[in-house]
């Protein structure tokens, strides 16, 4: 191999062809990328595990306030959102399967949606938060009515917070490296791994919300 | 055995110790075996005159790895079982034991007994009675160490936690605040003092000075607490030189520190002073000559003290009462040397707040192999320890000074102690030589 | 292995990793591990001089009790901040990624047969995070932080100094850790040369790959637990703070989740330099391969469940205390069957006194002591005892300054020819080893006295008793932290101006990272070896 290889992956590629990699052939590199993303979603997992024990213990420190104040929330809300979150996670699915066939639209497409959707997710949650603010169950607005429900309502912001923020995250890098290379046909049979991760990233979204949303909302 | 861990003054503290002793034994046993099997191989086997020999291809030994894999599984048993013994014993309180709240707060321990009497920074406890001590924090963590009596627990705000003990034996001990809690972490000290029963009872049902102090002025607050905290042994109220500065007209006095720079007495030079007294020593008096008094007065009776030290003019006088009882700190029977030992440990003398019985150097000579010996004097001459100097000593404590110490004993004693009880305790210090 | 030692003779201007391309930029911008090997070393010393410089302030502060260098002490305020920096660079900026980043990166792909880590890029990516982290730890120093690198909470989320900065600096380091974990996981799963089997990986590169493990695993979760401290300090989340209805013990738990097994990150790479020494300078095959393996292994996942023995007198439950207790001991038992096979792999060998043998059997000795006084510590009466005494201190910086420290500098004398292609002076570098060796000893020796007398740590005074210890091992940590300088110095001296050329395989030993040039080429090899045979292949065989 020759000395220079190190140069960038991605140049005289065409297109639904796999990027040439000068460290490791092609089918090393498809094995590599979806471990290192495993292992990545693996953190992610124990990210979000510290918060769901601090909030079992939380819980039950203060079950009767976490009780009320899980009463709170708005349901409804909530419960559309878990929706949305589902039904994205299935058009990301859909777009894996249309890389994988060589269908650019297609992965544009479904990407969309799911894109779409988060943005929905986003906006509905703020609708729920700037409720919360509205009765001064807020962080810079607490009404001291309120004051037995901080517990509750802190681990609730630290939780859906580093979720959104998981949301934003998992939409910028469905258009980074699913819409935008699309768009160039860069995808096929041969080469679909951005795709497939993108897609792991979102499920992993999608699932942490699964978790979120009965503790939360429903368990209390 | 090897008594690494020092004086035990808990019932349990054997039983931690004996743990301590076989792990020590096992650890240096273990560790001289393997560190000389490396370097025996490294003798007999190092390549001579720089030469590569042939070496056998060994792979390894089943054998030997069942046998270092259960050998150490075997001791790890018998010793996680020795630490679990004693563990258990200090985490099972006894029926019946007596309960005193422990309070930690940046940076001071506060006490409070079941008759509502509080004290800071001194834990005062009976001997032979188990203890229990229960603990919560106004601030940060704090830990509850008391290394004689081999036990500490973590104090922690907004819960409770508890640790005992049984005194085995009476005397002053320290207590150390072990949980990092912010600037003044390492002056979070407090004594435990174990007293006898019946001293200890008495001293429980003393509120006098509580009840009193309560119900006064500022300035006469400090009044009391300048003889009651033994102020007055180092500070005269009438410019008469002791071992500290007067406090004639102390506030608002400047003058030379020690390093050359000047200070001014106000406010906040005598809180600093009474709370860190070697952080500003005022020019010509002994650097380590004060205790500090840090968790052993309240924020209170400081403003007091410096409310009394406003109102010194010349005039003012204090009563010195001079205790009148007799204290019969040993029972009856006992030898003379057994009788100065608990002189020397009386709490109140405060023998052993300068003087060590085992050879180390605080404020004042240490005790031990003190009889008998040749003192080189401050100025020069050279004197033999018998039993007149010793008299002197205590009577008359700047008459001579051994080379190399300050002139900070106070001259409490004559009064104090009878010819009987110095008597008393040159018979102890015979048994120290 | 594939055993070629073709010494070429070194022509002018043989390309190599370090001139084929060359500018700062080159160096700063590459995703080559060897380069940025380099550039993690080079970072990490930085902070190994600053965290040293506060130990020797700290240590010259207690060299007398009372005020002993008050012009740069002033008072207990500023002890408390120089610990804090201590603990904080030396920890999270130095010993972390000591072993792991740099020789770690250095190696895994060389004795692997590898032209590079799964992700360059990612590597890269990786180092900027740290330096990221390093730099907004420093800007935290500004207001400096006085928590010690604990960060116990509530002291920690009351006080205020810049904690928030510092902790999100220890979050971003955290990161790059992750990082470069997940890296080296794959790197190893996926790019082993041809023939490369599990069971004929070096033992460097099991440990690594259980330091990996632990990295990915357990950082999330300090990563969490200080995000969650910025929350409190923020907004009052309530969930560390008593008095907004927090529980600060849940915060110890969280902390030591991660900052138990990080014991284990910072020295298993130690115990595999070890176990790559010692075959090479004992001509002998590594005793009891697969059982350092396998204890590799233990050690990493028995590290999980052992975290509450830091929290004996924490006020934890009673039952707690004595499962924590048990499960610690089983740490004890993979340990000692390592140092076992260590020293029996010494046995019937052809041993030669090389610098890198010196450290790895002062490595033996050290942890020796750091792991009989560790039982200690797992003993429940007997640690109520010691539980923030000088014995604990003494004890850890047994294991991380005579484990993990001891191992970096084991490591970097091992593989020096190959990473600068020159030879350093024996003399020089045996000299600087007994001083910082002797020097070590010294200084935590006495502390364990002071632990036995019950001198607790993190105190800028102590009652006079105390006072002889402290002035010897103040002794000591000067003559430690000169041996350190003279040490690096002569490495750092030889790399500038050394005349001696490295030859391919100075030590003669059968390790892939040998087998290419000194220092090796851009790709690392000039065709991707095929691997044959077992790992320390050395002695004669019965049955040849």
């Amino acid at each position: 191999m020759s000395s220079n290889a190190a140069v960038a992956e991605h140049h005289h590629v065409g297109p639904g062809e796999p990027p040439h990699i000068h460290h490791m052939d092609t089918p090393t590199a498809y094995g590599a990328a979806k471990l290192g993303m495993w292992l990545f979603l693996a953190t992610e997992v124990l990210l979000f595990a510290v918060m769901f024990c601090s909030f079992a213990i939380m819980r039950y420190y203060h079950l009767a306030e976490f009780h009320d104040a899980s009463h709170h929330l708005n349901l409804p809300l909530g419960a559309l959102n878990t929706v949305i979150l589902l039904f994205s996670s299935y058009t990301a699915a859909v777009a894996v399967t249309k890389a994988q066939k060589g269908d650019n639209k297609g992965v544009i497409r479904n990407f969309g949606i799911s894109v779409l959707c988060g943005l929905a997710f986003l906006v509905i949650k703020s609708i729920e938060y700037t409720g919360k603010a509205h009765h001064g169950m807020f962080p810079v607005v607490w009404n001291e009515h309120f004051y037995e429900y901080k517990n509750f309502l802190g681990l609730y912001y630290c939780m859906t917070g580093l979720h959104a923020l998981h949301v934003i995250i998992g939409m910028v890098i469905m258009v980074i490296y699913g819409i935008l290379p699309a768009r160039q046909n860069r995808y096929s049979g041969r080469y679909y791994t951005p795709v497939e991760l993108s897609a792991l990233y979102w499920h992993l979204v999608d699932l942490i919300w699964i978790y979120l949303f009965p503790l939360l909302y429903l368990v209390g | 055995m090897l008594g690494l861990l020092g004086e035990q003054g808990s019932d349990f503290a054997h039983k931690v110790d004996y743990a301590h002793d076989v792990v020590t034994i096992i650890s240096v046993v273990c560790t001289v075996l393997i560190v000389g099997v490396m370097l025996y191989f490294a003798v007999i086997y190092r390549q001579k005159d720089g030469k590569d020999h042939p070496t056998p291809h060994i792979h390894g030994n089943n054998a030997l790895e069942v046998i270092w894999t259960t050998f150490p599984t075997l001791v790890c048993i018998w010793v996680a079982w020795l630490g679990y013994d004693s563990f258990v014993d200090m985490r099972t309180v006894p029926e019946g034991a007596m309960e005193i709240n422990v309070t930690g707060r940046k940076w001071a321990w506060d006490f409070q007994y079941k008759n509502g009497k509080r004290t800071t920074g001194e834990l005062v406890v009976p001997v032979d009675e188990p203890i229990k001590l229960v603990m919560t924090s106004k601030d940060v963590l704090h830990s509850f160490f008391v290394p004689v009596m081999r036990t500490k627990m973590d104090v922690i705000p907004g819960r409770y936690t508890y640790e005992w003990f049984k005194p085995i034996t009476t005397g002053d001990f320290q207590v150390f605040c072990t949980e990092y809690c912010g600037n003044d972490h390492s002056r979070m000290l407090a004594r435990l003092k174990v007293l006898p029963r019946a001293e200890f009872d008495r001293w429980l049902a003393d509120d006098s000075e509580a009840k009193k102090l309560a119900s006064l002025k500022p300035s006469d607050r400090g009044k009391e607490l300048y003889v009651a905290k033994q102020c007055v042994t180092c500070h005269s109220l009438d410019g008469s030189p002791r071992v500290g500065p007067t406090w004639l007209k102390i506030f608002g006095r400047e003058g030379k520190l020690a390093d050359g720079t000047s200070y001014k007495a106000d406010e906040n030079y005598i809180r600093e002073s009474i709370l860190y007294p070697q952080a500003k020593v005022v020019a010509n008096y002994p650097a380590q000559g004060m205790p500090s008094y840090q968790g052993q007065l309240s924020d209170d009776d400081i403003t007091g003290i410096i409310e009394f030290m406003k109102t010194i003019d010349g005039t003012t006088k204090v009563e010195l009462s001079q205790p009148t009882v007799k204290k019969q700190p040993a029972a009856a029977g006992a030898t003379p040397a057994e009788r100065g030992k608990a002189l020397v440990n009386a709490p109140d003398n405060l023998c052993a707040t300068c003087h060590s019985i085992d050879g180390s150097k605080l404020v004042g000579p240490s005790f031990k192999g003190l009889w008998g010996r040749k003192e080189k004097m401050s100025d020069g001459t050279e004197i033999n320890v018998d039993a007149d100097y010793i008299k002197e000593s205590i009577y008359k404590p700047q008459a001579k000074i051994v080379e190399g110490y300050g002139p900070v004993m106070p001259a409490m004693y004559e009064g104090k102690l009878s010819e009987q009880d110095v008597n008393d305790i040159i018979e102890y210090l015979k048994t120290l030589s | 292995m594939a055993a070629h030692a073709s010494s070429s003779a070194a022509g002018h201007e043989e390309l190599n990793y370090l001139n084929w391309k060359t500018g700062i930029w080159s160096w700063l911008s590459s995703t080559d591990h060897k380069r940025i090997f380099f550039l993690y070393l080079s970072s990490i010393m930085v902070f190994f001089i600053l965290g040293g410089i506060a130990a020797l302030i700290m240590r010259t502060e207690l060299a007398t009790a009372g005020p002993t260098i008050p012009s740069i002490v002033k008072d207990s305020h500023t002890y408390n901040v120089f610990f804090t920096m201590h603990g904080v660079f030396m920890i999270f900026l130095f010993v972390v990624p000591g072993i792991p980043a740099t020789i770690g990166n250095f190696l895994i792909p060389l004795m692997i047969g590898a032209k590079d880590v799964a992700f360059p890029r990612l590597n890269l990516f990786s180092y900027y995070l740290y330096v990221i982290g390093a730099l907004i730890g420093g800007v935290a120093m500004l207001n400096p932080v006085d928590t010690g690198w604990t960060f116990y909470a509530p002291y920690s989320t009351t006080t205020s100094s810049n904690v928030s900065l510092m902790v999100f600096a220890a979050f971003v380091l955290g990161f790059s850790s992750i990082l470069t974990g997940l890296n080296f996981i794959v790197t190893i799963h996926q790019l082993r040369a041809p023939g490369l089997t599990w069971m004929r990986l070096p033992v460097f590169i099991w440990a690594s790959y259980a330091t990996a493990i632990i990295q990915t695993v357990a950082t999330p979760v300090v990563g969490m637990t200080l995000l969650l401290i910025i929350a409190e300090r923020a907004f009052g989340a309530g969930i560390f703070d008593p008095t907004k209805g927090g529980d600060p013990v849940l915060m110890e738990h969280l902390f030591w989740f991660y900052s138990h097994p990080v014991v284990y990150i910072m020295v298993l790479p130690a115990f595999g330099v070890v176990g790559e020494i010692l075959p090479v300078f004992s001509r002998k095959p590594l005793f009891g391969y697969k059982m350092v393996v396998i204890s590799s292994m233990a050690i990493a996942a028995v590290g999980f469940i052992v975290w509450a023995h830091h929290m004996f007198v924490a006020g934890i439950s009673d039952f707690s205390a004595k499962f924590f207790s048990v499960v610690t001991f089983l740490v004890a038992i993979p340990t000692a069957i390592k140092v076992f096979n260590w020293v029996s792999t010494m046995y019937k060998g052809s041993i030669s006194f090389k610098t890198p043998m010196l450290y790895a059997m002062g490595f033996v000795f050290l942890f020796m002591v750091a792991g009989t006084t560790g039982m200690y510590l797992a003993m429940l009466g007997v640690d109520v005892y010691y539980h923030d005494t000088y014995f604990v201190v003494a004890h850890f910086h047994y294991t991380i300054q005579g484990g993990a420290v001891i191992g970096l500098m084991a490591a970097l004398h091992m593989w020096f020819p190959k990473m600068s292609g020159k030879m350093y002076n024996e003399t020089v570098s045996k000299t600087a080893f007994a001083m910082l060796f002797i020097g070590f000893n010294l200084t935590f020796i006495p502390q364990f006295i002071l632990g036995m007398e019950g001198m607790p740590r993190r105190y800028y005074d102590y009652p006079v008793q105390y006072q002889t210890l402290h002035t010897i091992s103040t002794i000591g940590a000067y003559l430690n932290g000169f041996g350190y300088t003279f040490a690096l110095v002569n490495l750092l001296w030889t790399a500038k101006f050394g005349k001696v050329k490295a030859p391919r395989n100075p030590y003669n030993s059968t390790g892939l990272e040998w087998q290419t040039a000194s220092p090796p080429i851009h790709e690392n090899f000039e065709t991707i070896p095929v691997v044959t045979e077992d790992p320390y292949n050395y002695g004669v065989h019965k049955h040849a």
